[in-house]
């Protein structure tokens, strides 16, 4: 898919001139486009187990929050995780997790198309929301980069002040914090075997966020990938 | 490089003979080899002269060999007071000394040492004070003098960064308590950090004799930092310099252009001694070196540290040092031991064997120059008879190389940072420390053991601390030797004044004795007095090899124990960092709205509002003012667009939502009818002015509230805060980044928002002013309201973020017939001025009440309550203080006012303008302006202080200035 069809989406990853001038091949995705690849597969399948980026902005996203939020989604047959600060994988490869005892992020897998957050976002529209359920337009309010590979935690240890070593942060574990001064929610989840964290953050310095992890990602010659070679994982 | 300075291997354990450097000093070519250091290549080229000392500019060369003294300070092309023994050398580098007139070898500075006597301690003081106004004379004299280097004032900055580290124990300094600490906790689980300074692991095992033969140390060192290289729980970092301790083992950890921020649970510092010199005339020589510096050079750098040497001891370590001089094909002319009676260990005992000179009971008394000037030539050794006094009779001894052994202080400033106490132990003529922070152990040599099986056990105890705190083991640990009955080092008085003085106990500062000796007689008792006073302990080695002898002088001098005079303070930096460690790679986030790209690419002139990038104006900034009146003139007559994505949003949702925002702005908004918006104003418990926004309710249960860009977050802040207290049934949600908006201004904007706009009912009567509503524009979701800040038919209209370009690629093709075009945040202001509108923190400050801001119109004033409502009805109560007016400028040629000019009566500030500009609707200056009451009336003038002093007279007019009848906006 071409760059200019980029642009005749109504929805636009705000890095996505970036991505042009990365060389960047392009597909549709929900309702926007998604970098598939700026280089040959294999490449990007090998630095994905080093170092690598990704930005996942363009796919579904939402959030729940109030008091009914947990038994409203559970209701709709999601896995929550246990506690605050944890995030669980569901069948349908769904991202959940859970911000405090009330607050919901729902992402969805890498096609874009997985049926829980599917439901989520579709609830939004939906004015019968059990009480006490208040959506969150997390699609809008917070971009979604990857940061995978070995090094990956390296690299965060440049930019964020949490301990993040994989065996001192387990798959599934969720940080509420600061990466390069932006709030953010930063989730471990692997991809296979490959570790990731999922960093969920402010839309508007997307590209400040960009450009400072991958300036943190330098000395490890880390780069950008599309999301084929996380699919491959 | 010569030959016969050069030691064959195993000397030279850091350097790799195979690979010739060569780099420059002083403009001359030297060679040395990889792993060298400026100061052990330039002493392998017989070149020994480094700098000149701060005060007197003596010739100063190697000291510690260990970059702790400021004798090796050196200038680097972009680096001045880069210290030679711990900078590595590299092809090309360019090296200077520093602090000389003329040439380092004839420093015309160093005349200054003949008229020392002229310049005693505390002379800044008496000297320069007097008579008043002399100082201004001085001054910019002394600052010519102060300082060392130069400032590369071409320099462009490098990259330094910095990276957090997380471990369960660090332990700083990797001697043989080091290695063995980390070892140990390593053993029991632990994640260990091990940093050192220097290049090797090791410390002290890499260059000291612990044996006879000297294979111990060597063989010790080999097995401890073989198994911490195996070990997977340890993380060795050499090169690397802990700069501080803070609290919680926070500890800024520097290795080249990066700052480690770790931290750990647990800490050990295995810091090591400080070695300490002996204090007599010309102590300061080049050629006069610690004796551990005289290990180092050989066993670290291959380099002979001369060719004659003489060594002045107190401890058994100087004979260590005397067997490695002989092994080394040094020709020891002397052992001079201050101690009467020495106790010999088997290492002394077996340098006593040698048949050298060994002068017991005496004291190096002088040194002295060779033929050049600029190096020892010879010593001279008296009887001592007493304490720090020597008998008349003189031996010369001809050396150019002295090396001194006289005790140590433990390198106690990590510790004391932490709060650490450091005193001095009168029975061992030792510092001692005690005290440390939690969490934090000493072990080894900075803990006073000296002899290498204590060492270890020591390491081994404070391990075994640290890994109990960690709950990695439950071991009992050995009980602490008792330090005060340990074998001492430190001879209790290396002391000896002179006739001539010039006996360094500083030798950053060139304090002599007599300096600190006069500081006390001046009436400066206290160490830290005596510190402040004579500038001992303040110079670039932070009295590392002063505060010892200063406190043995203060106490001897004012008659007190040294116990009982106390020390000085330690605070962090360790050594001198780069301002860049500190400052490099910091975060300064900047926010974008999705339609940034199509500011710039119509040409607009971006401004920074907080982190975000607002357009200021389309066109170039040499027509700015153009630009801008074009860009009101095109909203006034036609249609207009602007970005207002930073405007804050914020979604209160939940039973009580109307209830909530009663409470928390000042209107009233339980009767707010949905599908309406309604102005809310913020005021603070004081009920001071704080944000304004727009209550859109689009549901019972649901409102959308704007707030100002820079202001939306606090706001945020203060709804979380408030409803903590009410405990309301609604759920406060920041959206600011999740919509982004413009508002299309103009008397055809309703013709180009139909173009995309089918789902909404766009006309008067069924979208009235202050109306909201929910579609899509240009197939896009999105909450319409109608507002008119800039005081014309307009809409507001806010879409999801990412959805921000399209919307506004539509509404500019949708616009196109229209003659519309895209304005800037300085129309808008000067478009809002107009209409009379305030901007909050433009046109409020921390003072403003919504009287003074003509804002009582947004109070309602029947409600029970609201935030700062108590504050406003008793503010009400009193007689105002200020008004905020309107005001125009007639005369057209008088300089147009600016913000925060002065509002004058007579020659009395009373008040400020707040906001001005020429309007290109009313063709004249329009403004708002703080002035006193009796000047608010309309008709008033008063007179603002403009440009280059010239006094403007304005006149009161009525608010708002364009379109008083609001028909613009109700279109």
């Amino acid at each position: 898919m071409s760059a200019t069809t980029v642009t005749a989406a109504l929805r636009r990853s705000q890095l996505y001139r970036r991505h042009i001038d990365l060389g960047g091949h392009f597909e549709q995705v929900a309702e926007s486009t998604l970098v598939s690849h700026y280089r040959s597969i294999e490449e990007e399948r090998a630095q994905v187990k080093t170092l690598a980026l990704v930005d996942l902005s363009a796919l579904p996203r939402i959030g729940f929050k109030g008091l009914g939020a947990p038994d409203w989604a559970a209701a709709q047959g999601m896995t929550l995780p246990a506690q605050p600060n944890r995030a669980t994988l569901q069948d349908d490869g769904t991202l959940i997790a859970r911000l405090s005892q009330t607050e919901l992020l729902i992402a969805s897998n890498l096609s874009g198309a997985s049926t829980h957050s599917a439901v989520a976002v579709s609830a939004v529209a939906d004015t019968t929301l059990a009480e006490r359920v208040y959506s969150l337009p997390r699609a809008d309010s917070h971009s979604w980069l990857v940061l995978c590979g070995d090094l990956a935690a390296e690299t965060l240890a440049k930019v964020c002040g949490v301990d993040l070593r994989p065996h001192k942060f387990a798959n599934g574990e969720v940080a509420q914090t600061s990466i390069a001064k932006i709030n953010g929610v930063l989730i471990r989840n692997d991809y296979g075997d490959t570790l990731a964290y999922s960093i969920f953050s402010d839309s508007s310095s997307v590209e400040f966020l960009w450009d400072s992890l991958l300036d943190a990602m330098a000395e490890f010659n880390g780069a950008p990938v599309g999301v084929q070679a996380l699919r491959d994982c | 490089m010569s030959n016969d300075v050069r030691l064959p291997a195993p000397f030279g354990s850091l350097i790799d003979r195979d690979k010739t450097i060569s780099f420059r000093f002083e403009n001359k070519t030297y060679q040395g080899f990889a792993g060298d250091n400026i100061a052990s290549a330039l002493a392998a080229n017989n070149q020994w002269l480094l700098s000149r000392s701060f005060k007197y500019h003596r010739p100063r060369g190697a000291l510690t060999m260990a970059g702790q003294d400021a004798n090796t300070m050196i200038q680097l092309p972009s680096d001045p007071n880069a210290l030679a023994d711990r900078v590595a050398i590299s092809d090309g580098l360019e090296v200077m000394g520093q602090n000389y007139s003329g040439s380092l070898n004839r420093d015309s500075g160093a005349l200054l040492g003949l008229v020392a006597k002229f310049l005693p301690v505390g002379f800044y003081y008496k000297a320069f004070f007097k008579p008043r106004g002399m100082w201004e004379r001085w001054a910019p004299l002394i600052r010519k003098k102060a300082g060392l280097g130069v400032i590369d004032q071409q320099f462009q900055p490098e990259y330094f960064d910095k990276q957090y580290q997380f471990y369960d124990v660090a332990v700083i300094g990797a001697g043989p308590a080091g290695l063995t600490a980390a070892l140990a906790a390593a053993k029991a689980g632990a994640e260990v950090l091990l940093v050192d300074e220097n290049p090797s692991l090791g410390g002290s095992l890499n260059y000291s004799r612990l044996d006879a033969e000297g294979e111990k140390a060597r063989q010790l060192r080999q097995r401890l930092v073989a198994e911490v290289l195996a070990s997977d729980n340890i993380t060795a970092m050499t090169n690397a310099t802990c700069n501080g301790w803070f609290a919680d083992n926070w500890l800024p950890i520097i290795r080249g252009k990066r700052l480690y921020k770790v931290r750990a649970k647990q800490t050990i510092l295995c810091v090591g001694a400080l070695e300490q010199q002996a204090v007599f005339h010309n102590n300061d020589l080049p050629g006069v070196i610690m004796s551990s510096a005289a290990q180092r050079l050989m066993h670290l750098y291959g380099v002979r540290p001369g060719k004659t040497a003489v060594i002045v001891t107190g401890n058994n370590d100087g004979y260590a040092a005397a067997l490695d001089l002989l092994d080394a094909g040094v020709e020891v002319k002397a052992i001079v031991d201050l101690r009467e009676q020495p106790e010999y260990d088997a290492v002394a005992k077996k340098a006593a064997s040698k048949g050298l000179t060994i002068k017991t009971g005496h004291a190096v008394f002088a040194a002295h120059k060779d033929r050049s000037g600029l190096h020892l030539g010879s010593v001279e050794v008296r009887k001592i008879i007493r304490q720090g006094v020597c008998g008349d009779q003189s031996e010369t001894i001809l050396c150019d190389t002295l090396c001194m052994a006289v005790g140590y202080t433990p390198t106690y400033q990590l510790v004391c940072q932490g709060g650490g106490q450091l005193s001095y132990n009168d029975n061992t003529s030792m510092f001692t420390l005690t005290n440390c922070p939690q969490n934090c152990q000493i072990a080894g040599s900075v803990n006073s053991h000296w002899l290498i099986d204590d060492v270890i056990a020591d390491a081994q105890r404070a391990a075994i601390i640290a890994s109990n705190a960690l709950g990695l083991s439950n071991e009992t640990p050995d009980q602490q030797l008792d330090i005060s009955l340990q074998h001492s080092p430190n001879f209790s008085w290396p002391i000896f004044a002179h006739p001539k003085g010039k006996e360094f106990v500083d030798f950053d500062e060139d304090l002599q004795i007599a300096d600190i000796i006069n500081a006390t007689r001046d009436g400066y008792e206290h160490i830290q007095l005596v510190k402040r006073y004579s500038t001992c302990g303040m110079g670039p080695s932070q009295g590392r090899h002063s505060a010892l002898a200063t406190a043995r002088l203060v106490a001897a001098a004012t008659n007190r124990t040294v116990a009982q005079t106390g020390v000085t303070t330690a605070r962090p930096p360790f050594s001198a960092e780069h301002l860049a460690h500190s400052a490099g790679r910091s975060f300064y986030p900047a926010r974008r709205s999705s339609m940034h790209y199509r500011h710039l690419e119509a040409g607009a002139q971006m401004l920074q509002a907080g982190a975000w990038y607002r357009p200021a104006y389309y066109g170039s900034a040499e027509c700015r003012e153009a630009c801008i009146n074009s860009e009101v003139n095109n909203v006034r007559t036609n249609v207009g667009l602007v970005d207002v994505s930073t405007l804050g949003g914020l979604e209160v949702r939940g039973p009580d939502a109307a209830e909530f925002l009663n409470r928390f702005y000042t209107f009233g908004f339980l009767k707010q009818p949905v599908g309406r918006a309604r102005y809310a104003l913020l005021t603070n418990e004081a009920g001071v002015v704080i944000d304004d926004g727009v209550a859109c309710r689009f549901g019972e249960q649901h409102y959308y509230v704007t707030a100002t860009t820079g202001g939306v977050d606090r706001v945020y802040q203060n709804m979380l805060k408030w409803n903590a207290q009410w405990r309301l049934d609604v759920d406060i949600a920041n959206v600011t980044s999740a919509y982004c908006g413009v508002n299309i201004a103009g008397p055809k904007a309703r013709d180009v928002l139909r173009k995309v706009c089918s789902d909404i009912d766009l006309s008067s009567e069924a979208f009235p002013y202050m109306g909201v509503r929910q579609g899509t524009v240009a197939g896009i979701a999105a909450r319409v309201i109608r507002v008119g800040f800039v005081g014309e038919l307009g809409y507001e209209v806010h879409v999801p973020q990412h959805c921000g370009e399209a919307l506004w690629d539509a509404l500019i093709e949708a616009g196109a017939e229209q003659g519309i075009k895209p304005f800037g945040i300085e129309a808008q202001r000067v478009l809002r001025l107009e209409k009379g509108h305030i901007i909050i923190g433009q046109d409020t400050d921390a003072m403003s009440t919504p009287a003074e801001v003509q804002m009582s119109w947004a109070i309602a004033r029947q409600k029970p309550f609201f935030v700062g409502s108590r504050s406003i009805q008793e503010l009400d109560k009193l007689p105002a203080k200020r008004s905020l007016v309107g005001f125009v400028v007639d005369n057209l040629s008088a300089p147009i006012p600016l913000e925060s000019h002065l509002v004058l009566n007579g020659d009395r500030m009373t008040g400020r303008v707040t906001s001005c500009h020429f309007s290109p609707t009313l063709n004249k200056p329009v403004g708002l302006a703080y002035v006193e009451p009796d000047k608010a009336e309309v008709g008033s003038r008063f007179t603002i202080k403009s440009s280059g002093g010239v006094m403007v007279d304005a006149l009161v007019v009525e608010l708002p200035f364009y379109d008083p009848e609001t028909q613009r906006q109700e279109l």
